[in-house]
């Protein structure tokens, strides 16, 4: 055995398995990391905390008020789009714990040169990038999110078995997967052209609207949230599992598919991407 | 030192009164000063221009969003019977314009002078402007006026010419309302931005302003009424909304323009905004001074 399991794996190591291993150990080892480097700063953890929870409440507040005089919103209830709404935060926040370095990459590693530090070390580029900082809220959001589901299944009657246990632990990073696809893709074109436009927070305030029941939409935008910009799949097709809907349920299996060919189509483009920078030379 | 402790006994004798009149300025050159931060604003964000057509995807999509959520609403509600569908007293087309509306104005009178001024209180850039013979908060105020004509032209315009077609945004009742309704955004544009220098003073006394600016951001849309009407909620939410500045930000202006408020009403609704203008100015100008006066800056 290595005495240090982070080495750069010698070539009997080097299969795809055990390059994927050797991978999460190096994530793990960058979050470890940056936990020792947070934890020095505990009131911002819990300001962030009181932010989210805050955050959370006007939502609900938000839902509260649109049910105010409505039984159900077409056919749905609301605590079926509440938990929609929990369902959604745990893939948002798996996404935001590591992409805060997608949204400065054009300007931290494209225009600054940082990206030629990450292309001289044996790790994937990519795992480096987002690996390098994280964003602690998204582990509040995961927590806020589990806990009003937990809630709305409750005042829904749904019993906690362990097939929803696993369905989470499949459908959430699945669906985390998706957004972290959509936004690599965004942030790959900044190796062909400076993103001059901001692309991302049009894209971005699309996801609030994904929470809700996909039936309230017209045909042409729940084609486009299912098989354009794949919204669909982040938030509502993925809960209905929880919810047993007829016609949705089912669907909701197909999740981690559509997360690992938006995810996949990302890093070939990102790869492609890689292999044509070049640097600005300072 | 030994000399200009010399000079400044001879200056402080009365023979020489020329020294001892204080520094002023004219007041046109007051006003000229002050335009230039309007020009330069505006010159500023026109750099920035590109970003703002995304914007205007933005903006579409917050308000095709809601679109669907209140027809899903009202397709919901059942009415009186004879009587329309009515939510919050609001019928679907109004509601959308209401929806529209709000976002229309909300793309003139937004801005992020909270995080500048955090941003340049916490770098200690702050202590530039104390040396510079302008008001800060006035600087600001002038700058934001020039960001949004920026905004009015750039901005606000093309998405009233998407949304309002896209949408059939209704006219409002009467013509002489889009003059008030546009009174009442600028107001609303005096009153955000003074409340946001309130915010962004929290520096002067917080380490970390992240979750404050945070927070003002997930809940600003919401107590404004952009994002849903004061007249769905229950009556106790109405009664701390009306006690709050943020009604003079969207739900006043935007309610003028569908005509939900008409003569004595009207004034009097013009009337809470202008009191909140004044009176979040004059308070940030009391904060302003007292923080200035405890500030230490690092040495840069």
């Amino acid at each position: 055995m290595d005495a240090n399991p982070w080495r750069f794996p010698p070539a009997a190591r080097r299969g795809p398995w055990s390059r994927f291993t050797w991978q999460l150990g190096i994530y793990g080892a960058y979050f470890a990391q940056f936990v020792k480097s947070r934890l020095a700063y505990r009131v911002d953890f819990f300001i962030d905390t009181l932010a989210i929870s805050f955050s959370i409440l006007v939502q609900m507040a938000v839902l509260t008020a649109l049910f105010a005089k409505v039984k159900a919103l077409q056919g749905w209830s609301f605590e079926e789009v509440l938990f929609i709404y929990g369902f959604s935060l745990v893939p948002l926040g798996l996404f935001n714990l590591i992409s805060v370095n997608l949204y400065r990459f054009g300007d931290d590693y494209i225009v600054q040169g940082k990206l030629d530090r990450v292309l001289l070390r044996p790790v994937g580029t990519l795992t480096q990038v987002l690996c390098e900082s994280f964003n602690v809220s998204g582990l509040n959001e995961i927590v806020l999110g589990t806990a009003v589901m937990i809630y709305a299944g409750m005042e829904l009657g749904l019993t906690l078995g362990v097939d929803d246990v696993l369905g989470l632990a499949v459908l959430g990073p699945a669906a985390a997967l998706i957004y972290t696809g959509v936004f690599l893709a965004i942030t790959s074109v900044t190796f062909w052209a400076e993103d001059r436009m901001g692309l991302a927070p049009p894209v971005y305030n699309v996801i609030r609207f994904s929470r809700y029941p996909m039936t309230i939409y017209s045909l042409p935008v729940r084609i486009f949230l299912t098989f354009v910009l794949p919204f669909a799949w982040v938030a509502f097709y993925p809960a209905t599992w929880f919810l047993g809907s007829p016609g949705f349920k089912h669907l909701a299996l197909l999740t981690p598919g559509v997360g690992l060919i938006v995810f996949g189509g990302a890093v070939a483009i990102w790869k492609k991407g890689i292999r044509r920078y070049a640097s600005t030379g300072s | 030192m030994k000399d200009g402790g010399s000079t400044a006994a001879v200056a402080a004798t009365p023979a020489d009164p020329a020294r001892l009149v204080p520094w002023s300025r004219s007041v046109p050159a007051t006003l000229g000063l002050y335009f230039t931060f309007i020009r330069l604003a505006f010159l500023k964000f026109l750099a920035y221009r590109l970003r703002y057509y995304t914007g205007v995807v933005s903006y579409t999509v917050f308000v095709t969003g809601h679109y669907y959520i209140y027809r899903a609403l009202f397709a919901s509600t059942v009415a009186e019977p004879g009587q329309p569908v009515l939510i919050g007293g609001l019928t679907l087309p109004e509601m959308i314009t209401y929806v529209a509306v709000g976002w229309i104005g909300r793309s003139f009178y937004f801005n992020n002078i909270a995080r500048e001024l955090s941003r340049m209180i916490q770098e200690g850039e702050i202590a530039m402007n104390l040396i510079k013979p302008f008001h800060l908060q006035t600087v600001m105020m002038f700058e934001v006026v020039g960001e949004a004509a920026f905004r009015l032209l750039m901005f606000t315009l093309p998405i009233v010419i998407v949304i309002v077609p896209v949408f059939d945004v209704m006219a409002p009742p009467r013509p002489d309302l889009y003059g008030w309704t546009f009174l009442s955004f600028l107001l609303a544009l005096v009153i955000y931005s003074q409340w946001n220098f309130l915010i962004g003073c929290l520096a002067f006394y917080l380490k970390n302003i992240q979750g404050v600016l945070r927070a003002q951001m997930v809940s600003m849309d919401f107590l404004t009424g952009v994002i849903l009407p004061f007249s769905m909620f229950p009556g106790w939410f109405q009664t701390v909304t009306a006690w709050l500045p943020f009604q003079g930000i969207s739900y006043i202006p935007v309610t003028i323009y569908l005509g939900k408020r008409t003569g004595p009403d009207l004034y009097q609704a013009i009337g809470i905004q202008l009191a909140w203008a004044v009176g979040l100015f004059i308070a940030g100008r009391l904060l302003y001074r007292y923080s200035v006066s405890k500030v230490i800056v690092q040495g840069g």
